[in-house]
Formats: structure tokens, C-alpha cells, sequence
């Protein structure tokens, strides 16, 4: 079905917005507003089919990008995908300037208060401000007091949350100046929208978002305290357990910043370094994409994970540019939105071009009566808190919830704020029922460049389906949309490329490759192999428990075996009298496979993998990232089946074979071979060599003990059966079968295969060229290459193997000890800060 | 009166120190009734970098870090300095001539002078310091209406030092304050910080003072050199008349025997030394004050 343009001027009606608010598309008259009519006509040619499977597109790349405001750490909590709707907002670009002019405004005048208040405190003084939003204010961090006073412009980047009153002005709702969350949201929809949205809508010009982020990057590199051709620009983040992650290293990413943590800074002699496994390496600025109050543990206190002892001090001896800087903070708590009008016509002579949404403060014993008698219109806010916290709407209060807020805001009025409640403008919002009004938050962003504000041309934009009050967290609402800001003529293309003329110059390694990385690459190298290990294996037990007739009790017995030395079985199932067990066997198996709690199971390793490539997110390509994602998706969604038989667990582990297999493909032809792989691959190779050599030993290699269907199991598991029986039929033999696990060079899963790597990825690592003798990691792989490389014919054909055993057993403990050394000299970077305190108590 | 103090901290950790921030309140301000003669503040081993400067009260704070490793450390202050008495002695006339109460909270809440705005900051609470209800209703009593500010303080200081016991091993130095209400138990900095809270819960200006005192040995026995310690009191706002100490542990106003350090809202604005550090597994550290009157 197709809904077509009316020939008669009677216009497309797509849904109905409430009387009361401003509607974005239609007049008060019913027709539609001039800059919509190409977006609805483009929309009318779209048949609603294709539209909801446009939809539904954007929908699954949103999910494969793995956007979601959860950690990804906590499988738990499975994440929300956040929702695009494909219908944008659309906006003129003269009302868009409009608002980049009231904002810019806004900006500075925030500028000015964040010195003032850290510096002179004139508005204090001279009573603009009363003296409660500094002294009473628990976000006033002394600390950050004449921290940087020459500062022009602090606050380098800022978000207003705006909202359209009934009238159609703008109103800002909320200020953020502390680390604004969005704008790599913003990106995210714009780069999904203009990818899937269907090609009628393509003809319409829309500004680009790329200029926002040139101005970004210009500003901030100019913000270096030394100059610097290149300065070295870091993102700081809160780390994968703070639900805006996903947006750091997205920005990272985008803009070519290192993203890092706070245990990858360090201060030396007030300058700022990064620790990489190459040294420390000097930062000339820093992204701060987190909270200030956690910044430096020592001048703030506290162990937040972005905390960089020392910090403060270097901003403060300007030996680092930090951006925002520390102090802006505090303008995101609403109380300022109160004084803003007079403070601007004071300081500025002119008035607030867009005014903030009524704001009372109940300090002033006026303003207290008044929010009294009022309370049911309005919202109570805590005054000093930054937006996106606490916000009560008094009319949905109980009588006696609402009592008890008035008594606390009668006992301390200093520390509330009302505002008034606005009802947001209505836009179509598009769903599988039909078009429906939806209400609109727009978070608009600025960017400081050369004293002058920068809007981005677009934002984000979040849609709930009533009109009242939104939280201001951007991770509330239903859903989310891309805001179009209509370009007057062609838009010209700005990449955040250099330009075409000036050769970049040209590099094999990127240096600022931080320990930390390395360390969680490295890991996450052994957890690919592990996943990959456990499945085989508990394939192969599934698979033969399943069977009926044929398979041999010590062939279960092996593997049952393997996987209660792995961790993943109870160890009942190795005594004697498995025969009368394997029903009990064959419930446990699948209910241990998807046990949750099991640390050593399947299911725990698949949720470390998923962890630690969420750790390295920017460190991989996204295609690799994204199939990591959806293998770890696709197993937890058959883990949570009702009813799980081994069928399942047959029909779950192969496909996750498969999807490792994918992951380890895009890995081998993507990754590019510098550290980062190097760690990676040294993980894998130390896991498979050691996991090879422990799953020999457990098979018993006497002769008698070894039967054909161990062989072949082995064969299995060691997934080698083709290469078998091309070169030896179905003729089982066990020499022939441990050449191929160990002493064969061709076979890329032999214990051999593992060891040379190792030995050349060891010899590749930082600080081997210049030593004159082997190094201890060096000399722990050339041990393990000597024990495999000396094993002869003889040796593999004994009734009795013990050389194999020993070089097995020398291979097994040589694996740890290099994991050991390597964790020791590369990984690990640094130990917790800790916190000394010295009081003696005192004198009586 | 003429001192030397000394205040020497030593840190001991079983295994090396790998860096190590610090930030020292350990130099005496300039006050009316206090001199700075002179302030050396020796570090071993000698720091990477050491800068100093004032902080957002106009304490002289010391800022120094290591770069190399250290398994001990030791910081030691020696600071000259001459006290002159202050004004404001216990007696009967001096309480008595002192503002109502009442009106010294109004004038902190008008603060239209610049020393009211500036004692308007210690009303409010702070990160060690903040009231309940129970706390309030302990100190109306002494509080009634009219009475001078300096006569309630003094009384409140004696109930504070009567119902209150001094017990070392009671608290630690993150003990909050309703948790030393409760079990009426505590050292200095918990006295100090409990009458803070009872008189910020009134509106009253409080601020605390971290410092020494001077002590005497027992009749007939010599002076213990290094057995003196930190000391800490408050200073509280008596409107036009300005700021009195009070020391709830001696159950005194100071005198000639308190030596100040640095003032802020609580002790976290202005402990003597804090730090970061990383590695150190187990560590000892200990403290030794002397405070040496020289004339």
C-alpha cells in the first residue's frame, strides 16, 4: 500500500498531534509547512512495505554496531538497542541559525560564569548569584579554583537540550557542560539513516555533520600548550563499564584520538605520558569524555577508573590542555537557568535570545512561596545537580510523597529548584501500526572554535510518545531520529580527511599502542582459542552420546574427562561405572554447557570474549567486532531455549564453530600486523599449543589404551580428519596421528604450528633488537621449539612414548611460563593508586 | 611566644613504592597572632619535582612526587614561628559583650560585608561534615534566644568536652560525624568537626583548624621530645567581632599554646599529608610532632 499525495490541495494528513503542543509538520490550519512537503512527498512515494523493511534495516545496523546504553560487560542486562526512526526531523537552515546564534550566546555567557566563579567570584560579590551556588554546592570543586584563569573559553564543547514551546520558540531545557554525551550518537543516525533510507528522500539537500567535527579537532589541536605540528591528542574515557562507552570509542575512532583509561596515563615531573610498550610517550591533550569530579585522586580523591594522579597539577603548570576544562561542570546544575537572563543583560547589555524553560529557585524566600502554592504545575528539581538527575513531577506524587518533598524543601529551600512543565512539540513518528505524533527533546551541540560557537548542523534528536516531561539522560525515550537541517543550495563534501595535496607522511607503526591494550588483545587471543577448544570438544561428547552402538566408552570417557579437567563437568563423571551414568551424563552435559554460573564453562568464556573484545573495541576493525557481537548473541540466544537436549548442544556449538572460524578469518585478512596483532595471535598460539599438549596427555598414549575410536576422536577434536584420511585412508594409527598433532609444519593446528609462531612473534616484540643475549620470553619458546624439534619417528612410534610425554609435558609448562613473562614484562602496567592519610589523632 | 615545631612523618612499605603523588598542608599561615619566621620542608628521598602554592583558602599547600621508586619516605616540616595572645580570653565581661547568636546567623545570611560573605562559606555542609536532627536538638539548649554567641560557644565547648570521650582506638580518620554522635567517643578532629556540625546546624559559621599545641610534661618530669601531635579546633564567626578558636578537647578558647596550620570546611580540605602512591604492599606510618618553645 501506498500513500500518494491527494491531487487536490487538500494535504496528507499522517497523524494528529494534541491540541496544546506545537505541531513540526502542520499549521495551525492543517497545511503542511513548506520545508516538510519534500520529506512527506518523498515519504509518499515509498510503499509501506519498503519502508518497514528500511526500518527494519536500520533497526539490525544499530544492533550490529552494538549500540546500546548498557556495559557490555554485564550479559546480564541484555542491551536495549537504541531505536531510529527513519523519519527525520526536519528543520530550515535559516531557523537552525537562529538557534546557533541564541545558543553561541548562551555559550559565552556560560564561559564567563565558569571563570568568574573559579576566579574572582565578582558575581557572588555583587550579588547576580547568590552565594549558595558555590558555598552550598557540593559540584563546586575547589581544586579546579584559578586552574587554568587565562583561559579564554572552557567550555569547549556544550549540549542544550531544547525543547519547542506551543508557541514554536525554542526553549533550552537543560544546559550540559560536563563531557556532553551525543554527538557520536548524532553521527551514528546520520551515517544509518543515509544508508538505508529509501532513495525518494535522497534528492532532498541536507546539511552534513562532518564540518562539526573538522571545527572539533582544529579547536582542540590549537588548544596544545606547546606548539606542535602533531600535538598528541588523547580520549579519556570512564571505561567499558560506563554506559556512554560505546560513544567514546565510536568518537575515538571517527576523530583519531587514543582512547584510553586512566591507568594508561601517568604524570611525570607535572608533564602527561601514556604508557605503551614502548615507554611513556608525552600527551599534549586531553578529550575528557568523563566526570571532573574523578579526574585526579589526588587533589579530588576518590579511585575513579579515569583518574590520573597528578593531573591537575600539569593542567595547572599548562603542560596538558584539558578540554573541557575541568570546572565547567558545574553549569549543567539547574539553578544557573534562574539568573541567566540577568546575568547576560548585565554583563553582555543584551537579552537571552533563547530563554530557559522558568526556573525558581527556593532560596529566595519569594520564589519558595510561590513554588508552594504552585508545586502540582511544576517540576522540583535538586538545584545544584547536574542535568539528567533527579527530577520529581510534584502532579504524580501520592498526597503524602508529596508532603514529605515540600517539608524537605521547606528544611533546606536553598537546595531545590522549580521549573515549569512544557509540553514539546508533535512530529511523526513512523511505526509497523501507521504514523503516530511523537514529542521531541533535541540535544543541540557546540563546538568553541577560534572564540567563536560552532552548532552542529543536526543533532540528536529523542521522540516519547507523550508531551510531558523527559528525562534528560540521553538514553530516555523511545526512540531516536535524525534531524535534518535543509541546506539552502548543494552541500559541499567535508570529510575529516587531510586534504588531497598535501602527502601524508608515511608510517609503518602507530606508536601510541598502549599496555593496556596489548594486555586485554592478548587475552582475548587465548579466549578465541578457548571458545573454540571447549566446543570442539563438547561437540564431540555430545555427538558420541547421542550415537547409539558404535561409540566406545573410552572415548567418552576421554572426553568427559577433558572437560572436567577444563572445568566445565563435575568431576563425578570421570570414576568408574560411566556406562551406568550416561544418562545422567547426558542431562548434565547441556545443562553445564549453558550454566551461567559454571566459571570454567562455555558460556563463561563465550561472556569473556565478548568482554574483552568490548575492551578492545577500537583496536579491531567493526566488521570484526560486530561478528564477535553476533556470534556471542546467537549462542545466548539458543542457550536461552526452554528446553536444551544434546541435539542443541550439537547444533549450538557448530554453529559457534563456524562463527569463531569467521571471527578468526576477519582477524587474519584484516588486522593489520603491527602490536596489536602480534598480541593477539601470541594469546592464540600460547592457548592452542598448551590446550593441544594438555588434551595429548589426558589421551593416554600407551599403546592398548590408544584405540582406533580414541584416534579418531582425536583426529576430531584436533579438527584435522580431512588431511587424515587424504593421506592415510581410514587406517588409524597413532604415530601417524601424533605426527599430525605435533611434529607436522604443514598442519596449522599442530603443536609445531604454534610453537614456530611463537617464536617469531617473540622475536618481533618491542625491545628485542637491541639485547645481546636471548631474552627469558625468548628462551621459554625456543625450549618448547627444541622439545617438538628433536621428537623422531621412533619417538612417536613407541609402544611406550615417553619422549613424547616429556616433550608434551615441557610444551604444557612452557606455554604458562611464557604467559607469565609476557604478562610481567608487556601487560602489566600498573598496580591500583592508593591513597595515604596521616592523621595521629591527637593531643588530648 | 617563639616556637619550633617540627612534624616529621616517615613512611615505610615492604615493597618499593613504583610513584608516588603527594600534597602536603605542613607550612604554617600568616595570621594576626601568628608569625612565620621561617619553614623548611625537608623530603627524603628528594622528590622528582616539588612546587608550592596557595590553595582556594589561602593555605600554603606543597605539591611533590617521585618518579623512582622508593621503599620509604620521610617528609619532615621545621617551622619558626611567634605567637601573639589573641584577644579573646575566657572571661566573664568578653562572653558576655558578644552579639546574640541569632544575629550573627542573620548576618552571615545577609552577608553584605565581605568578612560576612566570607564566613557565609562554613554555614553550609561539607564532605566530613553534615547534621541530623538529633544533633540540633542537642544543641538548642545552650542555644536559647538572645544569648551571647561567645557565652553559648563556650558552654557548648564544655558539654562537648564533658559528654564526649577521648578514645584514640574509638574512630579512624574517615569516622563520620554521626557516627562520633552517637558513640560520644573520639581524638581532636572528631571534637572538632561534631561542634562544627552543631553549630552549622544552627546557621552559625564554623570552620576548622588544623595545627599544634604546645604541652607540658608532669610536674617534675622532663619535656618528651617527638610526643606531641597534630592538633585540630575550630574557629567559629562571632559577626563584628570576628572569628574565635575554640578547642573542644581542652574545653579552652586557644591561647599562646596553639599553632595554626591551614584552615578549610573539614579536615579534607586540609589534612597534613595525603597522597597517592602505587605499589608498596603492606606499609607503616608514623608521625612524630615536637613542638619546642624557644623564648
Amino acid at each position: 500500500m501506498s500513500i500518494g499525495l491527494t491531487q487536490d490541495t487538500k494535504p496528507l494528513r499522517l497523524y494528529q498531534a494534541p491540541a496544546q503542543v506545537y505541531d513540526e509538520v502542520y499549521t495551525a490550519g492543517g497545511d503542511i509547512r513548506p520545508h516538510w512537503s519534500r520529506v512527506l512527498q518523498a515519504y509518499s512515494q515509498v510503499p509501506q512495505a519498503e519502508f518497514a523493511r528500511r526500518n527494519a534495516q536500520a533497526d539490525r545496523l544499530l544492533r550490529e554496531n552494538g549500540v546500546n546504553f548498557h556495559s557490555f560487560t554485564d550479559q546480564a542486562s541484555a542491551a536495549r538497542p537504541w531505536k531510529l526512526d527513519l523519519l527525520p526531523l526536519v528543520i530550515t537552515s535559516t531557523e537552525w541559525s537562529g538557534v546557533e546564534d541564541g545558543l553561541a550566546q548562551r555559550a559565552r555567557l556560560l564561559n564567563a560564569i565558569i571563570r568568574d566563579l573559579y576566579g574572582p567570584q565578582t558575581l557572588i560579590k555583587e550579588r547576580h548569584l547568590p552565594a549558595e551556588v558555590v558555598f552550598a554546592n557540593p559540584e563546586f570543586l575547589r581544586p579546579f579554583f584559578n586552574l587554568r584563569p587565562s583561559e579564554l573559553n572552557p567550555l569547549f564543547l556544550y549540549a542544550a537540550e531544547l525543547a519547542r514551546s506551543a508557541q514554536g520558540t525554542w526553549w533550552v531545557m537543560a544546559d550540559r557542560t560536563e563531557a556532553p554525551a551525543g554527538p557520536g550518537f548524532a553521527l551514528e543516525n546520520r551515517i544509518i539513516t543515509s544508508r538505508t533510507i529509501p532513495s525518494s528522500f535522497k534528492q532532498i539537500h541536507v546539511e552534513r555533520l562532518a564540518s562539526f567535527f573538522v571545527h572539533l579537532q582544529n579547536s582542540l589541536r590549537r588548544r596544545a600548550t606547546r606548539a606542535l605540528e602533531s600535538p598528541r591528542t588523547v580520549l579519556l574515557t570512564q571505561g567499558p563499564n560506563h554506559r556512554y562507552y560505546f560513544e567514546d570509542v565510536y568518537l575515538a575512532r571517527y576523530l583519531g584520538y587514543t582512547l584510553v583509561e586512566g591507568g594508561d596515563l601517568a604524570v611525570r615531573n607535572d608533564c602527561v605520558f601514556m604508557k605503551t610498550l614502548s615507554g611513556l610517550l608525552p600527551v599534549d591533550i586531553v578529550l575528557c569524555r568523563c566526570s571532573e569530579s574523578g579526574l585526579d585522586p589526588l587533589e579530588l580523591g576518590g579511585s575513579a577508573s579515569h583518574g590520573v594522579p597528578g593531573l591537575l597539577h600539569a593542567a595547572r603548570c599548562g603542560n596538558v590542555a584539558m578540554a573541557n576544562t575541568p570546572g565547567c561542570g558545574i553549569m549543567g546544575a539547574p539553578i544557573f537557568m534562574a539568573f541567566l537572563p540577568t546575568i547576560c543583560e548585565r554583563w553582555f547589555g543584551e537579552k537571552l535570545k533563547i530563554p530557559s524553560i522558568a526556573t525558581w529557585w527556593c532560596g529566595d524566600p519569594e520564589n519558595l512561596r510561590l513554588v508552594q502554592s504552585r508545586a502540582e504545575e511544576l517540576v522540583i528539581k535538586p538545584a545544584f545537580q547536574k542535568s539528567g538527575g533527579e527530577e520529581i513531577i510534584v502532579s504524580d506524587l501520592s498526597k503524602a510523597d508529596r508532603d514529605q518533598l515540600l517539608g524537605r524543601i521547606a528544611a533546606q529551600p536553598y537546595l531545590w529548584v522549580a521549573q515549569e512543565k512544557m509540553a514539546r512539540s508533535g512530529v511523526p513518528v513512523w511505526s509497523e501500526t501507521g504514523v503516530r505524533c511523537g514529542h521531541v527533546a533535541v540535544r543541540a551541540f557546540l563546538v568553541e572554535d577560534e572564540a567563536e560557537y560552532r552548532l552542529m548542523p543536526g543533532g540528536l534528536i529523542r521522540v516519547a510518545p507523550d508531551a510531558g516531561p523527559m528525562q534528560l539522560s540521553v538514553s530516555a525515550g523511545d526512540g531516536s531520529k535524525d534531524l535534518w537541517v535543509l541546506a539552502k543550495g548543494r552541500v559541499d563534501k567535508v570529510t575529516l580527511l587531510a586534504p588531497g595535496d598535501q602527502p601524508a607522511e608515511l608510517r609503518r607503526t602507530s606508536a601510541l599502542f598502549p599496555s593496556r591494550v596489548a594486555d586485554n588483545l592478548f587475552w582475548l587471543g587465548r579466549s578465541l582459542d578457548r571458545c573454540d577448544f571447549l566446543s570442539r570438544i563438547i561437540r564431540s561428547l555430545a555427538d558420541r552420546l547421542l550415537g547409539e552402538g558404535s561409540t566406545e566408552m573410552t572415548e567418552i570417557r576421554f572426553l568427559a574427562r577433558v572437560l572436567v579437567e577444563q572445568g566445565q563437568l563435575e568431576p563425578g563423571f570421570v570414576v568408574d561405572g560411566l556406562e551406568s551414568q550416561l544418562p545422567s551424563l547426558a542431562e548434565a552435559l547441556p545443562a553445564a554447557v549453558y550454566d551461567k554460573s559454571e566459571v570454567g564453562g562455555l558460556t563463561s568464556a563465550i561472556s569473556e570474549l565478548t568482554r574483552l573484545s568490548s575492551l578492545v573495541r577500537d583496536w579491531m576493525s567493526p566488521d570484526t567486532w560486530q561478528r564477535v557481537h553476533l556470534t556471542a548473541e546467537a549462542f545466548n540466544v539458543s542457550a536461552s531455549q526452554e528446553w536444551i537436549d544434546l541435539t542443541d548442544v550439537v547444533t549450538s556449538t557448530s554453529q559457534l564453530i563456524g562463527n569463531l572460524a569467521s571471527v578468526s578469518g576477519l582477524i587474519a585478512d584484516g588486522m593489520n600486523r603491527g602490536p596489536s596483532w602480534r598480541f593477539l595471535e601470541l594469546g592464540r598460539c600460547i592457548e592452542r599449543a598448551g590446550a593441544t599438549a594438555k588434551l595429548l596427555l589426558s589421551a593416554e598414549l600407551r599403546s592398548g589404551v590408544s584405540t582406533p575410536a580414541l584416534l579418531k576422536t582425536l583426529i576430531e577434536v584436533l579438527d584435522v580428519q580431512m588431511t587424515y584420511r587424504f593421506r592415510y585412508r581410514d587406517q588409524l594409527q597413532r604415530n601417524a596421528v601424533l605426527d599430525l598433532a605435533i611434529t607436522d609444519e604443514t598442519n596449522p593446528r599442530s603443536l609445531v604450528f604454534q610453537i614456530e609462531r611463537l617464536v617469531s612473534h617473540v622475536d618481533r616484540l618491542p625491545g628485542a633488537e637491541n639485547r645481546p643475549l636471548r631474552s627469558e620470553d625468548m628462551r621459554i619458546v625456543m625450549q618448547c621449539a627444541h622439545a617438538v624439534r628433536m621428537l623422531t619417528a621412533e619417538d612417536l612410534a613407541a609402544a611406550v612414548p615417553r619422549n613424547v610425554v616429556a616433550a608434551l609435558k615441557a610444551i604444557e609448562e612452557g606455554t604458562t611460563a611464557l604467559s607469565n613473562t609476557l604478562t610481567r614484562k608487556y601487560l602489566v602496567h600498573s598496580g591500583t593508586p592508593r591513597q595515604i592519610t596521616d592523621f595521629s589523632g591527637g593531643t588530648p | 611566644m617563639k616556637y619550633r615545631v617540627m612534624h616529621k612523618t616517615s613512611y615505610f612499605g615492604h615493597q618499593a613504592v613504583s610513584i608516588g603523588h603527594n600534597q602536603a598542608w605542613l607550612e604554617p599561615r600568616e595570621v594576626p597572632s601568628q608569625q612565620v619566621e621561617s619553614f623548611v620542608l625537608k623530603i627524603s628521598p628528594e622528590p622528582s619535582i616539588r612546587s608550592r602554592q596557595n590553595d582556594y583558602f589561602g593555605n600554603p599547600v606543597t605539591l611533590f612526587s617521585f618518579n623512582e621508586g622508593y621503599q620509604s619516605l620521610s617528609v619532615t616540616a621545621t617551622s619558626f614561628v611567634t605567637i601573639t595572645p589573641p584577644l579573646a580570653a575566657r572571661s566573664g565581661d568578653v562572653l558576655e559583650a558578644s552579639p546574640p547568636w541569632e544575629e550573627v546567623v542573620a548576618m552571615a545570611k545577609a552577608h553584605t560585608d565581605p568578612e560576612s560573605l566570607h564566613a557565609y562559606e562554613f554555614v553550609f555542609a561539607s564532605p566530613r561534615v553534615r547534621w541530623s536532627a538529633e544533633m540540633l536538638e542537642y544543641v538548642r539548649p545552650t542555644f536559647v534566644p538572645g544569648r551571647p554567641i561567645l557565652e553559648a560557644v563556650d558552654e557548648l565547648t564544655r558539654r562537648i568536652h564533658t559528654d564526649f570521650v577521648y578514645d584514640p582506638r574509638a574512630t579512624t580518620v574517615t569516622t563520620p560525624v554521626a557516627d562520633v554522635f552517637r558513640m560520644k567517643r573520639g581524638v581532636c578532629q572528631d571534637f572538632a568537626h561534631m561542634q562544627i556540625a552543631l553549630l552549622r546546624a544552627l546557621g552559625i559559621p564554623a570552620r576548622y583548624v588544623s595545627g599544634y599545641l604546645r604541652t607540658y610534661p608532669p610536674e617534675g618530669k622532663p619535656r618528651l621530645v617527638g610526643a606531641d601531635a597534630s592538633h585540630a579546633w575550630l574557629s567559629v564567626f562571632c559577626g563584628p567581632r570576628g572569628w574565635a578558636d575554640v578547642d573542644p578537647t581542652n574545653n579552652k578558647f586557644t591561647t599562646i599554646d596553639h599553632i595554626c596550620l591551614a584552615w578549610g570546611r573539614d579536615y579534607s580540605d586540609v589534612p597534613p599529608l595525603t597522597g597517592v602512591f602505587i605499589g608498596g604492599g603492606q606499609h607503616r606510618l608514623t608521625v612524630e610532632v615536637d613542638v619546642l618553645p624557644i623564648g
